[in-house]
């Protein structure tokens, strides 16, 4: 027992001794960084946020990121640029001008962009990277340029109609499948106090075009020879382009879609807040904003994204926007290692499952939500429309966009046209 | 007086539990305001070294600042001196920090840039009069790099003359490049403002999880939720007067310090916001601390308090335990003087009873001795009184050996002498003893076996036979005159194969007990006393002694008594079984496989046919010798009813067989005319009830060559060498012995008898008879001394143990000692003839 008290007692002493004895280091305090910090730079653009919530979009990019950050021990610092208003420089002006002068390493671009400059040879060669051997071959195709594969996208980015089925129920109407319907429902609508049933920005109206312009070009079994066509001048893109932008014409015509308010909107900014409310039955936007809270995510009402309006069924419009990296970057080899870790399998299973999107790799599947089921089964059918393709001639997403701006502003579907043949005349003659 | 206590008791731990709250109160008071304020000092601290953290990035921006209008101002100066300023400009290569350098010269819109295109402010707003050390400078915009960036004007003079306008557009990526990495562990962020379109025109590094940071103030005040128009008002202010603004505002519910920084007198803003956790740390880690002292101090207060409380509870425990183990104690020792008392009482009584009761025999033995000494001329007067000395004497016997017996087991000395032993000769014994007892009151007295299934069994015959007596003879005693006893002796159904389970019952119609009386009936020292019975004498013993007895054989008793209708004892035994071989042997040996049963009750035969049967035997039972007399002769034995068939069936059967086949009487307990039969050849009598066992040894009798006469004089001319250190009782053995015709020679101690039997020639003493208890020389020892010496008949010659040591285990003593057998006293002759004659037969038989 005795010992037992000892042993306790000189425990105690260490103890205490132990707690209570404190020594100043003497050597010098500063922290040294241990070596020079390896940085990728990453320009993307900047979705605004809103107040205490999580932009669960940027949240899966982010997490990818950090899986290369910390796989290949670098920091990934993100520069970002959004346009304040419609006057201001878009995203794509900004992107085109800091990639023309090296500004990143890592780009996030939109398909005229990729295909701006790919051409430009700004873009560097990813055909080697491993993550390029899993894409799907109609990824791999969009996104090649002048025989360069320029930009690897995480998502498969398909763009719908987001209905409000609410709305389509008190109304009876079924969801429409052709432009005639579509424009019966918006009749319906309007009738019924819903002045302006379509809620539309400067953006995306170009996607009801490429609907009614490509249907049949992507669908009817004669694709590559209908682009050759086109690309040696026997075929007018605007012979293609005209049907999609009288209807949307007749659109604006009947107040369907508010031509002055689009003009001047931001995506989602300007319609979200009213199909929000319940306001507005009828949307445009891509995939992801099914799953992003600072979107459609979270609706009071019972939501389902379609695909565009055409006498072949609904049809989604699929552009390929993607990560590029700069030919002349100055952390070349260090970007091209996290494109290829960010694009990755694993990354790409992390990314889908996060986002519920479609993803690029063919080895990475993840179910939809359930909104997102009819525009899935179209895509799954192997029933859609490119927003973009680089073997075009001429550049279509942005082209087209611009050209719809002009309409919205109150340019004749003529003189639109005009503008298509003005484009195609002058990539004819480039070649 | 326990109420008041009680209410003192409540008072006193309300008035603890009162000042510890107090204590605590106090203590947390001081806890707590100690913690405000090193909070407080802290915050204060904080916020005032996050001032002069952006007061230094303020500096730091506007010495970039000036030093790039210091520089364009020496480019001014270059380009004036000359002589083409153009091909100056557009040879002039960009930098990180001058993106584009432009001229126009004046009177021109238009002029040269270093990037080889055209050049026109028209894009530039200087409208706000913001300048850098006297340069003005425009609104920030993005450039044609992407980037956000803004542009300085500087004169061109020659000669005093302004000849253009030098433009230089610098980019903000370059001021970033001299802001620390994040402060405040990084969680602080840092944003620069253009005043006029408050656009955030440089952002934090790194913008990850967090979407990607602000478009403008607007954009901070909406995804910030800074809503209060107060905050916004005075932000405001502070933007049109350049000034600074710091203000407390949660962000993402976290609340955080916003600032809003003015650089080079509010043209551009340093604009974020640092949570006050951040700005805190080192006052939450001293709270931290300052917690989990004041934690350990009230775990160990509390743990101290645990210590007492359990220490409390265990003295508590043990004065309790100690308190109760009292209150035990003297309870026991209050039980125990109480029984002490009883005792004493008891054994007061008993030897008032005692007293009287051995005074009772005394007296007679005494009263006739005198008598005796009186009339000793008149021999039938002699043969009177000695009779009734003899009996008051046994009765004395009796009595000294209840008390020995209950002393003995009382003390736990008593050991059971385990032997073979047959249940015919227990119930023989009990019935020669009990039947002429219960005759003499006139009494009926009954024996009923059923059901045995063994009758050699191993077990303490004595202590059987005791038990028997003890309750037959309290029957006798306890029914009045022409009452009836039952004795039953019952075979319960086997428990074990190895075991015999025997029920005995003793019942009489008699006196009976009262339920109170029943109650201590085997306590000891207790005899039933009433008018009735108070005549009966007796030790009060008896039933103690059975119960004891009972219980020491693993049996039970228990009784059922009515006052004026009898009582019934039940006593229930296991006795171990005797393998059985040797009863088909013996049947084998003397040829006989089927016997006959002339008139014998069912009830007697049933249980003896299944014994018969499993030692190989046929049982032919008749009701009258008519019926037998086709089958007598293939019997070899014939069993005769002497109540059924009576002497004339008995002569007629003998006379029918011949003398080959013996005949074997089954009759009561001195039944008449009995006697008659058995001096038929080979004719002889066993008394019912039947017992297998009995019936053997008479057959084996029958078969025998007739022996010698037992009660002869079996010790006529036989020679005793005696140890006795009593004289009397020297000399009562001495005169015994000479009334049978021997002589005897009696030593005072063993080791003379020794010495005598060394001296002895060969065969001069039939036996040596010893005293156990002797001076000099036990008879142990001497026995031992005897067997030991170097003579022939030294191991062969009998000798018995005659002592007063009569218990069991004295038995077991002295044959162990080298005895041959051993007689208790006082002398019982006939015992002594019995042993004598044994003995002697077999020294004869193994010579």
């Amino acid at each position: 027992m005795r010992k037992w008290i000892a042993a306790g007692l000189a425990a105690l002493t260490v103890l205490v001794l132990a707690s209570c004895s404190g020594q100043e280091d003497l050597k010098n305090l500063v922290e040294h960084k241990s070596g020079e910090e390896q940085v990728v730079n990453l320009f993307s653009p900047m979705e605004k946020t809103e107040p205490n919530t999580e932009n669960v979009a940027r949240t899966a990019a982010d997490l990818t990121v950090a899986m290369a950050e910390e796989k290949l021990g670098l920091t990934v610092a993100y520069r970002t640029y959004t346009a304040e208003d419609y006057q201001d420089k878009t995203y794509d002006d900004v992107a085109l001008d800091r990639a023309r002068n090296d500004m990143d390493d890592l780009y996030l671009l939109n398909p005229d962009t990729i295909l701006a400059l790919g051409r430009e040879g700004k873009l560097a060669d990813l055909s080697g990277l491993d993550s390029a051997q899993n894409l799907r071959e109609i990824i791999r195709i969009a996104n090649t340029v002048d025989g360069k594969l320029v930009a690897i996208p995480q998502e498969v980015v398909a763009y719908g109609l987001f209905v409000n089925v609410d709305l389509f129920r008190k109304y009876a109407l079924a969801l429409p499948n052709t432009p005639e319907e579509f424009l019966e429902c918006c009749r319906v609508f309007q009738e019924n106090g819903i002045e302006t049933p379509i809620g539309a920005n400067r953006w995306w109206l170009e996607t009801f075009v490429f609907a009614l312009a490509y249907a049949d070009l992507y669908n009817g079994g004669n694709t590559e020879a209908e682009i050759a066509a086109l690309n040696s001048g026997e075929a007018r893109y605007s012979d293609y382009m005209r049907p999609g932008f009288a209807f949307l014409q007749t659109l604006i015509d009947r107040g369907y879609v508010d031509a002055e308010k689009a003009l001047v909107s931001e995506a989602i900014e300007g319609e979200g807040e009213d199909f929000l409310a319940g306001r507005t039955p009828i949307v445009m936007a891509y995939w992801g904003a099914a799953n992003s809270e600072t979107a459609y995510a979270r609706t009071d009402f019972e939501m389902q994204v379609i695909g565009f309006p055409r006498s072949r069924g609904q049809m989604p419009v699929m552009p390929m926007t993607g990560w590029g990296v700069g030919a002349r970057a100055e952390h070349l080899e260090d970007a091209l290692e996290v494109l290829d870790t960010i694009t990755s399998d694993e990354a790409l299973q992390l990314y889908s499952e996060t986002n519920r999107v479609i993803s690029p790799s063919r080895n990475v599947h993840v179910e939809c939500v359930p909104a997102l089921k009819p525009l899935n089964e179209r895509i799954e059918e192997g029933v859609y429309v490119l927003g973009s393709n680089a073997g075009m001639s001429v550049e279509q997403w942005g082209n087209t966009c611009r050209i719809v701006r002009d309409l919205l502003g109150g340019a004749t579907v003529e003189s639109c046209m005009a503008s298509f043949d003005a484009l195609q005349d002058a990539a004819l003659n480039e070649s | 007086m326990k109420k008041t206590t009680d209410s003192q008791r409540k008072t006193g731990r309300f008035s603890l539990l009162l000042s510890i709250i107090f204590i605590f109160g106090v203590f947390g008071a001081i806890i707590c305001s100690v913690s405000q304020k090193i909070s407080r000092e802290m915050s204060s601290s904080a916020i005032q070294n996050l001032s002069e953290s952006l007061d230094l990035i303020q500096s730091t921006i506007e010495a970039i600042l000036r030093s790039e209008a210091d520089f364009q101002k020496l480019i001014a100066k270059e380009i004036a001196r000359s002589e083409d300023p153009e091909a100056y400009i557009r040879v002039y290569e960009k930098n990180q920090t001058m993106a584009k350098l432009s001229l126009i010269r004046s009177g021109r819109t238009e002029g040269v840039s270093n990037t080889g295109d055209l050049f026109t402010a028209e894009g530039l707003d200087f409208s706000a009069g913001r300048t850098v050390a006297d340069l003005p400078v425009s609104q920030s915009y993005i450039n044609y790099m992407g980037t956000w960036a803004y542009t300085m004007r500087c004169p061109v003079e020659r000669n005093g003359q302004v000849i253009g306008e030098l433009y230089a557009e610098y980019v903000y990526d370059s001021i970033d490049q001299s802001l620390p990495d994040g402060f405040y562990n990084k969680q602080a962020s840092l944003y620069i403002m253009d005043a006029e379109s408050q656009r955030f025109v440089l952002k934090p590094k790194g913008m990850g999880k967090r979407s990607a940071g602000h478009l403008n103030l607007t954009d901070f005040y909406r995804a910030n939720n800074i809503e209060a128009s107060d905050i916004r008002a005075e932000v405001d202010a502070c933007l049109e007067s350049g000034e600074d603004i710091l203000f407390y505002h949660d962000i993402r519910n976290v609340q955080a310090l916003n600032y809003i920084w003015a650089v080079n007198g509010g043209t551009i803003f340093l604009v974020g916001y640092v949570p006050v956790e951040a700005i805190q740390q080192e006052g939450r880690t001293v709270n931290q601390n300052i917690a989990i002292v004041v934690g350990s101090m009230l775990v160990a207060f509390f743990l101290c308090i645990a210590l007492y409380y359990l220490s409390r509870r265990q003295q508590d425990r043990i004065r309790r335990e100690q308190e109760e183990e009292r209150r035990l104690h003297n309870q026991q020792l209050s039980e125990a003087l109480q029984a002490a008392q009883i005792a004493s009482e008891s054994k007061t009584t008993f030897l008032s009873n005692m007293s009287h009761d051995i005074r009772t025999p005394m007296n007679a033995v005494l009263g006739f001795a005198a008598l005796l000494n009186k009339e000793a001329e008149n021999p039938a007067r002699v043969r009177e009184y000695t009779g009734k000395i003899m009996a008051s004497g046994q009765h004395l016997l009796n009595l000294i050996n209840d008390i020995l017996d209950v002393s003995k087991i009382e003390s736990g000395k008593v050991v059971l002498n385990l032997e073979k032993f047959a249940l015919n000769d227990v119930v023989s014994s009990v019935d020669a003893i009990i039947q002429p007892m219960a005759k003499a009151r006139g009494q009926a007295f009954h024996i009923e076996v059923t059901g045995i299934r063994h009758e050699y069994l191993v077990g303490d015959e004595l202590r059987i036979n005791q038990i028997l007596l003890n309750l037959l003879s309290n029957a006798v005693k306890y029914t009045p005159v022409g009452g009836s006893i039952w004795l039953r002796i019952i075979g319960l159904k086997q428990r074990s194969s190895q075991y015999e389970h025997i029920r005995i019952e003793v019942e009489d119609n008699g006196y009976g007990m009262t339920p109170e009386y029943l109650e201590k009936l085997f306590d000891a020292f207790t005899r039933a006393e009433n008018s009735t019975t108070n005549k009966v004498q007796g030790t009060g013993l008896g039933m103690a002694i059975t119960k004891s007895i009972v219980e020491l054989m693993g049996g039970t008793i228990e009784v059922f008594s009515e006052v004026d209708r009898g009582s019934l004892f039940r006593v229930d035994l296991e006795l171990r079984i005797l393998e059985g071989a040797a009863d088909r042997r013996f049947w084998e040996q003397h040829g006989v496989s089927r016997i006959l049963a002339v008139g014998a009750a069912p009830e007697h035969l049933e249980s003896a046919r299944a014994v018969m049967e499993e030692a190989g035997l046929q049982l032919n039972a008749v009701s009258c010798w008519e019926e037998a007399r086709d089958q007598a002769g293939a019997c070899q034995l014939v069993l005769v009813d002497w109540e059924v068939c009576g002497l004339s069936a008995v002569r007629a059967i003998r006379g029918a067989l011949g003398e080959d086949v013996p005949i074997v009487v089954l009759a009561e307990y001195g039944a008449q005319g009995a006697e008659e039969a058995a001096v038929l050849p080979r004719t002889g009598v066993i008394s019912k009830p039947f017992f297998v066992s009995a019936f053997r040894e008479k057959v084996a009798e029958l078969w025998a060559e007739p022996s010698r006469p037992e009660d002869g004089d079996v010790l006529t001319g036989m020679r005793f060498l005696a140890a006795e250190d009593n004289e009397i009782n020297a000399e009562i053995l001495e005169e015994l012995l000479a009334a049978e015709g021997a002589s005897c020679e009696i030593m005072s101690n063993g080791l003379l008898a020794v010495e005598r039997f060394r001296r002895a020639g060969e065969d001069e003493f039939d036996a040596i008879l010893l005293d156990v208890q002797m001076p000099v020389m036990s008879g142990h020892e001497a026995v031992r001394a005897i067997r030991a010496l170097e003579r022939e008949d030294a191991k062969s010659i009998p000798i018995i143990a005659m002592t007063a040591n009569a218990f069991a285990e004295d038995e077991k003593a002295a044959l162990a000692a080298g005895m041959n057998a051993h007689v208790p006293k006082p002398l019982n002759m006939e015992l002594l003839k019995k042993v004598l004659r044994q003995q002697c037969s077999r020294g004869r038989e193994a010579l």
